[in-house]
């Protein structure tokens, strides 16, 4: 604090108060030598106006006056909400210890005794004047702290909503792959079917005129055979199995072999090939592999139809119950299994290849609850699990009932979480990810959601099993608390 | 840590390119030519080879592969036996490695196979940087029309040409 710099900006201002006119000069004279800027009041109840007019930064108080006393006006001071914070000294003759301790009670901040020296006025003036402003600056730290603490929650709250949008964005580009998959499967098998209908309705007549009753026997069976196989081979196999009869086919004298082998791999038939060889040595035998295939497609499209169609409502269900809430914010009766299950369909996409997920689920009661947070604590748990293990490894989950609670156990076989940071990871902002992966938000916003339900999280990891346990009470009827907690 | 297998395969084929430099016996000698289409989805991948194989019958051969290592490994396999590939089709969404990250890995060895992206998901950057380092012909977007499909394949086949 710099008293010139202070002056210079603006003198302090000093209220001088006393009925004794040649004390109010001399205290006014030597004030005002000290470059203050003095009022001189002869009463209290002019000194109450004048503080009224313009709020000094200290006050010199008499006590003995006619009228309202020094103690009356000081009192009268402290009451008010603008003007108790403003320093006052008390000058008087009065000299008794009583005098000085209700001098003190009424919230004066010192007292000088008269005859006093010009020194100690000065002394003690500049002393209340510099704990004055320090106190004000302190004030005003504490203003701004208080703003930017608010501020902070604002930006907390705005990345706890920010982390919510992440989430969802990733889950919706998820989800337009998800169903645009089978919609382009829908729209290509339609075309297939489509296409192979019109080519049968010209090949079969043709082929039947040319194809003794023995082959064409051996053709429904091939077709038969094909229409039976339930399961096709991966390409990986395919494409060994292709090689395989190839050189079969080849072997046998079969014309065309590379055509032929991959047709019936591609029909699913490559068991039983000396059932079907006499057909296949016809001379015309691409022309009626390409007939068969023509109406294996037809079934075999057709079925990936309704895959497909499976595949997406599967997808459009699963995105309903991930929001289901109930309007009121109410809690609402719910299984715990399904909300994991339906977080895991909606995960499909990340956990199908290289991941393997056992699943343990015993029968537990509906629990009241907000499905749609709790999804929120699946998918992050589950989240984080995959990226422990960054992307490949085992994802154990169990669902049990333990001392009137459902126990959620979610386990990966990943890294694990070093001990010396585990206390740490429901701290918020708290993140390992590299910076741009991960708001630190996502286990702390697990956490209060849990707190919600009145359950714990707990944590126990070593490399390559890290297991978080959830804890969520059965809960029989929602208390009006959590309403109110819900929506405020 | 994807990248050895990746580098594995690339070594491989590097070894071999060089191996028939040097070999006086084998020359290279390029027959037939196939359009490899990468997708995690086996009903994807079953009704593209239908949608092929009634446009182009037996012009060509027809190779799937349902990630993008597999992809690799057919690659490999196909340049033992003097496959030339001249278009790939792939997703972008695939797990472990994405589609324009594999299509790049690919341009970096064969710079004349036509790519093709072909997917229900790709992010703008994704697909610029197939653009830029993969030389990428077309991203097709599914559902996609068949009359797009063949389109899209036809021109990249002349562009081969």
């Amino acid at each position: 604090m710099n008293n010139n710099d202070d002056q210079a900006a603006g003198r302090a201002n000093i209220l001088v108060v006393d009925d004794t006119r040649a004390n109010l000069r001399l205290l006014s004279g030597i004030l005002s030598e000290q470059d203050y800027l003095v009022r001189p009041v002869p009463d209290g109840q002019l000194a109450l106006s004048a503080v009224k007019a313009e709020a000094p930064d200290l006050i010199l108080l008499d006590i003995m006056m006619p009228g309202l006393s020094g103690y009356e006006v000081c009192k009268q001071l402290k009451e008010d909400k603008l003007t108790r914070d403003i320093p006052v000294i008390f000058i008087s003759a009065k000299n008794e210890i009583m005098d000085k301790v209700k001098a003190f009670s009424l919230g004066g901040v010192d007292y000088i005794t008269k005859p006093f020296q010009t020194e100690e006025v000065v002394a003690r003036v500049r002393t209340h004047l510099t704990l004055r402003q320090l106190q004000t600056s302190l004030e005003e730290k504490n203003r701004t702290l208080s703003e930017t603490l608010e501020e902070l929650k604002t930006a907390q709250n705005q990345l706890v909503l920010r982390e919510k949008m992440a989430a969802l964005g990733q889950l919706i580009a998820g989800i337009a792959h998800e169903i645009n998959t089978p919609l382009g499967a829908i729209r290509a098998s339609i075309s297939n079917i489509l296409n192979a209908l019109s080519s049968s309705i010209c090949q079969l007549p043709e082929l039947f005129q040319q194809l003794s009753p023995e082959r064409q026997t051996d053709f429904f069976l091939l077709i038969k055979a094909a229409l039976e196989k339930v399961e096709l081979p991966s390409s990986k196999k395919a494409r060994k199995l292709r090689r395989i009869l190839r050189k079969d086919l080849e072997k046998q004298g079969v014309e065309e072999p590379d055509t032929i082998a991959s047709t019936l791999v591609n029909m699913g038939i490559w068991e039983n090939i000396p059932d079907f060889i006499s057909l296949l040595r016809e001379e015309n035998n691409t022309f009626i592999l390409q007939t068969a295939y023509n109406l294996f497609v037809q079934q075999n499209n057709s079925r990936n139809i309704v895959i497909a169609v499976d595949r997406a409502s599967k997808i459009v269900l699963a995105l309903k119950h991930y929001t289901r809430h109930d309007d009121s914010g109410r809690m609402m009766g719910a299984s715990v299994s399904d909300g994991i299950d339906v977080v895991l369909t909606l995960y499909h996409n990340r956990l199908k290849r290289g991941i393997d997920i056992i699943r343990k689920y015993e029968d537990t009661p509906n629990i009241l609850c907000y499905p749609d947070e709790l999804n929120q604590v699946w998918t992050n748990l589950i989240h984080n699990s995959v990226y422990a293990m960054n992307g490949s490894g085992e994802l154990r989950i169990t669902v049990s009932e333990k001392d009137g609670q459902v126990l959620v156990r979610i386990s990966d076989s990943g890294t694990g979480i070093p001990e010396n940071i585990r206390h740490r990871i429901f701290e918020p902002f708290f993140t390992t990810k590299p910076p741009g992966e991960g708001s630190g938000l996502g286990l702390d916003i697990v956490r209060k959601i849990i707190e919600r339900h009145h359950g714990e999280i707990d944590v126990e990891s070593s490399p390559g099993r890290t297991t978080f346990s959830v804890f969520l009470p059965i809960l029989t009827e929602p208390s009006e608390n959590d309403d109110v907690m819900r929506n405020a | 840590m994807r990248d050895f297998g990746i580098s594995d395969i690339f070594d491989r084929l590097r070894y071999r390119a060089g191996q028939a430099h040097l070999s006086k016996g084998k020359t290279p000698i390029m027959l037939k030519k196939a359009i490899l289409c990468v997708d995690d989805e086996e009903i994807i991948l079953t009704s593209l080879r239908d949608q092929l194989q009634n446009h182009f019958g037996t012009r060509y051969m027809y190779e799937f592969a349902e990630s993008a290592d597999e992809a690799l490994d057919i690659i490999g396999e196909l340049y033992d036996e003097d496959v030339e590939i001249l278009i790939i089709v792939s997703d972008w969404l695939m797990p472990n490695m994405k589609g324009d990250e594999f299509l790049i890995r690919v341009h970096e060895q064969f710079p004349g196979i036509v790519k093709v992206l072909l997917t229900g998901h790709a992010d703008e950057a994704a697909i610029k940087r197939a653009e830029k380092y993969a030389n990428l012909h077309r991203c097709l977007y599914k559902p996609w029309s068949e009359e797009d499909l063949i389109e899209t394949l036809t021109s990249g086949l002349e562009r081969n040409l």
